[in-house]
């Protein structure tokens, strides 16, 4: 959902994207065709030639998509074992698999473009490739639980949505299958919220003070505004929306979705100016932004480490029964 | 000739090992069977484990149709499926009248038809 | 339709059905919740998604049992106040699913040695005189043919792979072995159930059927078989460090704010 792409700017230089986008590299026949059909609004599939640079820009896509669901399950995990009702337990576990399932979907894809899982489950761990900020944080409270499966969910859906149309084939259609169970997920999330808006003062309070914490790291989640002549996945039709129209779409649905429960957003800058058609915000803390998906933020080390764990005790399974290779040493 | 670019069934691999699956799926009775998309298994039986898992947990297939990747004969020579020559004869679209039919109703002095007597 | 169908059973009946369900309903709740904590850490992706489906169908069945048994005690509780409003002390299910969920062999053999019994247990029900069970059964059993099909195909995976697969299976089948039967040890109120036709079967009935269906698979696999059930006596009323552990952690949300609605 994030472009990898767009954290470039935010990136040490030594961590950014190998190949930028320019239109000095040699182009044949074949290639300029290929452009051509992509721009055109055509599809790519699996076995179709494909620029070396077409296929490691929508692997690399994919692959931190995979990894973001991946590692998307932990925050809610943590909460499998509290939810207070039967329903509310059935609710999470069944939005925690979706994204389990999900990251099979992803990962599907880019095993189908050529790097093994147990590759890409190696280059994780050990930092290579990154997951999407709001994943680095701490859940607090079962208020963190609304906040996650409603607002968070809703950004990921915004960037999901503008992909349902992406010229890579497989992704495409991932995408749609992706968008239609996300739907419930959101749902879920904003009947949590709404829930604790209407209980108690102790629910109330909960979560607001989850909406507070959450706030930041949902504005930095799109990634920093980027150009869109400069967007090499743009370009390719990789992705339909540049990272600040993805944010000026979450602002315009679920601001006043947010306001009208009596919940009070923590940015005072935050407002609609008709005149220029457009939200204005703070400026996010890009920051935080870099020292996050570089694996410094709050849980970042504590939820690679409980991977690494996890992966090390079940490689007996895979190893013997389910034939996968074992990680490398 | 070059033969027609197709693969199709490879050797069965080593037990144990993981491959690709591809699954078909009918949302409804009376719908063709659709791809959904892939799994990986070891063999036919988890197969068609994780074909439910991924295609059919939600209730949203009324069937499933679970097939080793290697087994799926893969057609897309162009040559075979989008030949040059004017094969118009075969599609509707290769009939057009509307020049032809006011000649004909000038001839005989009529009106085209309204809709529902056509 | 279950408040007139209660209405129609004698005190002794009603108490032993309650009895039953709150057995049943407890061992769903259990082994579901248990079991869900796989949901994102299982072995591979697939499984992962597979064993969460299943962890839910318990958690679904559980639901369904503390719904019907709300409606037959009609207490006040509803199916969550059930569920969750109990001191460790006073959950009823079988010691068997006391234990950890443990590693993948621990959570295989659990889920095969408790659904073969439960599928034992609940075709004993299947023509039960106390019709909302009855419906209930018919589903459930309709649910389960997929369990027992997931539980066979790894049971037999992880006893037929040599080396560490087969060793894990075997260990864990010598902590969950003297736990297995407690799932069908009989309740103190078995009489007023048979007698009313609740059941068609006595417990040691449905435990001889089921040590005699789970033999040749047994066998055939050079498993040892399950040994004689350990203190039967207390087969549903001790409950260990893990399950105070279990159930300090799904109470804690509740216990914020206890009657506040979630």
């Amino acid at each position: 959902m994030t472009d990898p792409l767009a954290l470039d700017p935010v990136l040490p230089e030594r961590e950014r994207s190998p190949q930028t986008f320019s239109d000095d590299l040699a182009h044949d026949e074949r290639y300029r065709r290929f452009e051509a059909h992509v721009q055109a609004g055509g599809t790519v599939e699996p076995r179709d030639w494909m620029p070396d640079d077409y296929r490691t820009a929508v692997l690399r896509f994919v692959e931190m998509h995979a990894n973001s669901e991946l590692m998307g399950v932990l925050p809610e995990r943590e909460w499998l074992m509290r939810a207070p009702t039967l329903r509310r337990k059935l609710a999470l576990t069944a939005k925690v698999q979706d994204e389990v399932g999900h990251a099979q979907l992803l990962y599907r894809v880019a095993e189908d473009l050529g790097k093994p899982r147990e590759a890409m489950f190696d280059d994780l761990l050990a930092g290579k490739t990154k997951f999407h900020n709001v994943f680095h944080y701490p859940t607090v409270s079962w208020g963190d639980i609304g906040i996650i499966a409603w607002l968070v969910d809703a950004a990921a859906i915004v960037a999901q949505q503008a992909l349902r149309d992406s010229s890579y084939g497989p992704y495409a259609r991932t995408m749609r299958k992706i968008c239609w169970e996300e739907s419930v997920h959101i749902m879920h999330g904003r009947d949590v919220v709404v829930t604790l808006v209407t209980g108690t003062p102790v629910q109330r309070a909960m979560v607001q003070e989850a909406l507070d914490r959450w706030w930041g790291p949902l504005m930095q989640m799109h990634g920093p505004r980027s150009p869109r002549e400069q967007d090499r996945d743009l370009a390719w039709r990789i992705k339909a929306k540049t990272s600040e129209e993805l944010r000026q779409e979450f602002l315009t649905i679920y601001v006043p979705r947010i306001r009208e429960l009596g919940l009070t957003i923590p940015d005072p800058e935050l407002g609609y100016d008709p005149m220029t058609a457009a939200w204005h915000y703070r400026e996010p803390d890009w920051n935080e932004l870099r020292t996050v998906v570089t694996n410094h933020g709050p849980m970042s080390q504590a939820r690679l480490e409980f991977r690494r764990l996890n992966r090390e005790q079940t490689a007996w399974v895979r190893a013997s029964i389910l034939g996968a290779p074992q990680a490398a040493a | 000739m070059a033969p027609a670019k197709t693969s199709g069934p490879a050797a069965q691999p080593a037990p144990g090992v993981l491959e690709p699956f591809e699954v078909f799926r009918q949302e409804k009775d009376g719908d063709p069977m659709r791809h959904g998309g892939s799994v990986m298994a070891p063999d036919p039986t988890l197969a068609i484990h994780y074909a439910r898992e991924m295609y059919g947990r939600r209730q949203e297939s009324v069937r499933l149709w679970v097939v080793r990747r290697a087994d799926i004969l893969d057609l897309d020579d162009p040559d075979l499926l989008q030949p040059p020559l004017d094969r118009s004869f075969k599609k509707p679209g290769g009939y057009v009248m509307r020049d032809k039919l006011e000649t004909a109703r000038r001839q005989a002095g009529t009106t085209k038809p309204k809709a529902r007597d056509r | 339709m279950t408040a007139a169908a209660a209405a129609d059973l004698l005190p002794a009946t009603r108490n032993a059905l309650a009895l039953l369900l709150l057995a049943m309903a407890d061992d769903e709740f259990v082994i579901g919740f248990s079991d869900s904590e796989w949901t994102g850490i299982a072995p591979i992706l697939e499984e992962d998604v597979a064993m969460s489906s299943l962890a839910q169908d318990e958690l679904g069945h559980a639901q369904a049992l503390y719904r019907l048994l709300a409606e037959l005690v009609d207490d006040g509780r509803d199916a969550d106040g059930i569920a969750y409003d109990r001191p460790p002390e006073g959950y009823y299910h079988a010691r068997l699913l006391d234990h950890p969920r443990g590693d993948w062999a621990q959570t295989i053999l659990r889920r095969y040695l408790y659904d073969t019994a439960d599928s034992i247990r609940l075709e004993a029900l299947a023509g039960s005189s106390f019709a909302p069970l009855a419906a209930l059964v018919g589903k459930i059993r309709r649910e389960e043919r997929y369990h027992l099909m997931h539980a066979q195909t790894w049971l037999e995976r992880l006893a037929l792979a040599a080396g560490e697969p087969r060793d894990r299976l075997l260990d864990a089948l010598s902590r969950l072995g003297p736990d297995a039967g407690t799932v069908l040890t009989p309740l103190p109120t078995e009489t007023a159930l048979l007698m009313a036709d609740i059941t068609s079967a006595t417990a040691a009935e449905q435990e001889a059927r089921w040590r005699a269906s789970i033999a040749p698979t047994f066998e055939r696999l050079r498993l040892p078989p399950i040994p004689p059930t350990a203190d039967p006596g207390t087969a549903r009323t001790s409950h260990s460090a893990a399950f105070h552990e279990l159930h300090a952690e799904l109470s804690s949300v509740r216990r914020i704010d206890p009657g506040a609605t979630w």
